[in-house]
């Protein structure tokens, strides 16, 4: 039980630095920001690149982040200076990096199986109690999403934080105010999709490797990570919103988690047999999400009800 | 009402949340049995082979039954004839060496749906459920299978995997990497090549589709350009990221070449119809790579037998579970022989008959295109 619940945290640690992205375009900058698909894995080959010729693992992080920032800035400045539509412009960033991705990597599957990784380094090794041994993966994966989501609260409380998130809410005011709100969505684009990279940075060096094909699918992700967060902890007063992202993540894996054991349940001495197939995973899943949504409405209506 | 619901459903959730959880505690309580086995496999780590053995072997007569039983995890990568036939000689394999699911074996599958994460969260589901050994079926199930079990020391096989040395499963020389070996599926490219030379003796160009997302269409596309020239070949080849890009990328193809060849590309062969028939149109044959591509209508194939690969993968399984040998010492292996298929049908519709020396070896043909 405590090897699955530690893979739950680790697997959704993992997936929140991206949601934290995704959470500035969606729900910040109301931007359907599709490129991260493919800065997912773009932070993931650049991090196997450069971790086989040598480079400390640590440097990795920014080295991705920067990358990522990169690829977001290109769409926004697709979006903002040739005024191409939001959506189209994430689709044109995420087609072509998925040759760029191709390009850095040099083929479609890398693996870095025997380097030092932030996960398992000499110095983990040396200075780490025999007793947190297990938890290795997760203290390092809550660290940096600590230090992203502190990162985060306090940027988005600075000026510029603040036009961010008044481009999202009133562009108008922003105008008013005499400033540039292009400039303020490429910066936004640009750290949503550096928390990408960064996301497939980890991801790659927990993992052991990079496929091109391991970000199909992230945005989607990332949009179920942020609303079902969103959604269930919007009520609570002391929960901010990047954490209720965080929150949100651990739970999507969670119902992937217990939509991959559903088959057998066993209460006692019975054991419930579902006629559930390996291909109903994703079906689970959808109705999973589905009940928490709902459930996260209903929590809603009720609170503004007997205000 | 709705405050009833919400609770509702919270419940059903929370309650299905511990369930899932709660069935491994039991599982583990249960069976003391199975607990004791991960025991002895746990300190297999530190002691020698010899001691385990004779550590099951007591433990087998405390627990007055013969033959202890195991639970292995088979993840497959997608859903695919090819890999869906791996999984079945897995299992024909295993229970050759009298390893047999229902009786003595319990088998946890699970498909990734062409899914990274998904496949890296099955592996994750396998090591907390702490089986006797992981099967990864294709390679990015294989290495997420083999990032999890480095951690875990769950013994990890695989089969489907083109490359082992490349994807980081295998050492240089082909000794294992770690507690990890399987079967990999390369294709005997200068039969394939042989071949299609005999019962084409004019063609001088052999078009080749892949996706450039998987690795081991790269790397058996190489051994095509290296190996083409030496039977007066020249590849041609058409890279495709997705599944929908095939039907323009065939068109093009289709204009340059004299036949075309099939890998085991994963999409490639998952859209097989659509290439067959804008192929049989403009009347060029498609060779395929194994028995299951001749069968939905490629003209001929000298190719593996995923069963076959299944089955000497579920060999080595049985060995390593029955603890006769570790994963760790044996070195991946390959087929060898590779058998001619050929589809009759096929071949009468292009207007074209197989010469009798391939006839007169042939492992299978067939005489029908399903629709």
């Amino acid at each position: 039980m405590i090897t699955i619940l530690l893979g739950i945290l680790e697997e959704g640690l993992v997936y929140a630095i991206m949601a934290l992205g995704v959470y500035i375009t969606y729900k910040i900058l109301d931007f359907p920001d599709l490129s991260v698909d493919s800065t997912f894995p773009m932070g993931a080959a650049i991090t196997a690149v450069a971790i086989i010729s040598g480079m400390p693992p640590v440097l990795t992080l920014p080295l991705a982040f920067l990358a990522g920032a990169l690829a977001g800035c290109a769409t926004g400045l697709i979006h903002v200076k040739l005024q191409v539509r939001d959506l189209l412009s994430g689709i044109i960033v995420m087609t072509g990096l998925y040759s760029i991705n191709l390009r850095i990597a040099g083929k479609a599957n890398l693996h870095i199986f025997n380097q030092e990784t932030i996960f398992d380094n000499d110095f983990l090794n040396r200075f780490l109690p025999d007793i947190l041994r297990p938890y290795q993966v997760l203290l390092v994966l809550i660290a940096i999403i600590l230090f992203c989501k502190v990162l985060l609260d306090l940027y988005l409380k600075t000026r510029s934080g603040f036009l961010l998130r008044a481009v999202g809410d009133n562009e108008t005011l922003v105008t008013s105010l005499a400033k540039d709100k292009g400039r303020v969505k490429i910066l936004g684009l640009a750290i949503a999709n550096g928390f990408a990279a960064l996301a497939g940075c980890v991801y790659c060096q927990q993992k052991g490797f990079f496929e091109i094909s391991m970000g199909t699918g992230t945005i989607v992700i990332g949009l179920a990570n942020v609303i079902i967060g969103t959604q269930l902890f919007k009520r609570l007063p002391m929960v901010k919103a990047t954490s209720a992202v965080i929150f949100g993540s651990i739970l999507y894996k969670a119902c992937v988690s217990f939509a991959l054991s559903l088959d057998r349940i066993r209460i006692g001495s019975v054991i419930i047999t579902f006629p559930v197939i390996a291909s109903d995973l994703k079906l689970i899943t959808s109705i999973l999400f589905l009940v928490i949504l709902v459930a996260g409405n209903h929590q809603g209506r009720r609170a503004k009800g007997s205000a | 009402m709705k405050k009833s619901m919400t609770i509702l459903m919270t419940a059903i959730l929370t309650a299905g949340l511990l369930t899932g959880c709660v069935t491994i505690a039991q599982d583990e309580t249960a069976s003391p049995k199975n607990q004791n086995q991960t025991a002895t496999e746990e300190s297999a780590d530190t002691q020698t082979k010899a001691d385990t053995q004779s550590q099951e072997e007591s433990q087998n007569d405390d627990a007055k039954n013969n033959s202890p039983s195991y639970t292995i995890g088979i993840g497959q990568f997608a859903e695919h004839g090819s890999l869906d036939n791996c999984r079945e000689g897995f299992l024909a394999g295993l229970a050759e060496e009298g390893i047999e699911d229902g009786k003595n074996l319990t088998v946890i599958f699970e498909n990734a749906q062409a899914d990274g994460g998904t496949a890296s969260q099955i592996a994750t589901n396998f090591a907390a459920k702490e089986v006797d050994l992981i099967c990864g079926i294709a390679t990015p199930m294989a290495q997420s299978a083999y990032s999890v079990a480095m951690k875990s020391q769950i013994p990890v096989i695989f089969t489907a995997v083109t490359d082992p040395v490349a994807a980081g499963l295998a050492n240089e020389d082909k000794t294992a990497a770690g507690e990890i070996t399987g079967t990999s599926d390369k294709l005997p490219v200068e039969k394939q090549l042989e071949m299609i030379r005999e019962i084409l003796p004019k063609a001088q160009t052999i078009g080749i589709m892949y996706t450039t997302s998987e690795v081991n269409s790269e790397s058996a596309i190489a051994e095509y350009k290296e190996a083409a020239p030496d039977f007066g070949f020249t590849i041609v080849e058409t890279g495709i990221s997705s599944s929908a890009d095939i039907p323009l990328a065939a068109d093009t193809l289709l204009e340059k070449v004299d036949c075309i060849t099939n890998l085991t590309d994963n999409t490639v062969v998952a859209s097989l119809p659509v290439i067959l028939d804008k192929a049989g149109k403009k009347n060029i044959p498609v060779f395929g790579s194994e028995i299951e591509q001749v069968r939905m209508g490629c003209l001929a194939a000298m190719g593996l037998d995923y069963i076959d690969l299944g089955k000497q993968t579920g060999r080595m399984a049985a060995s390593i579970l029955k603890g006769e040998k570790k994963a760790s010492e044996m070195n991946f292996e390959v087929i060898e022989e590779a058998a001619f298929y050929g589809n009759q049908k096929a071949a009468e519709n292009l207007g074209i008959t197989f010469p009798d020396s391939l006839i007169a070896n042939a492992n299978e043909l067939f005489t029908e295109i399903p629709q």
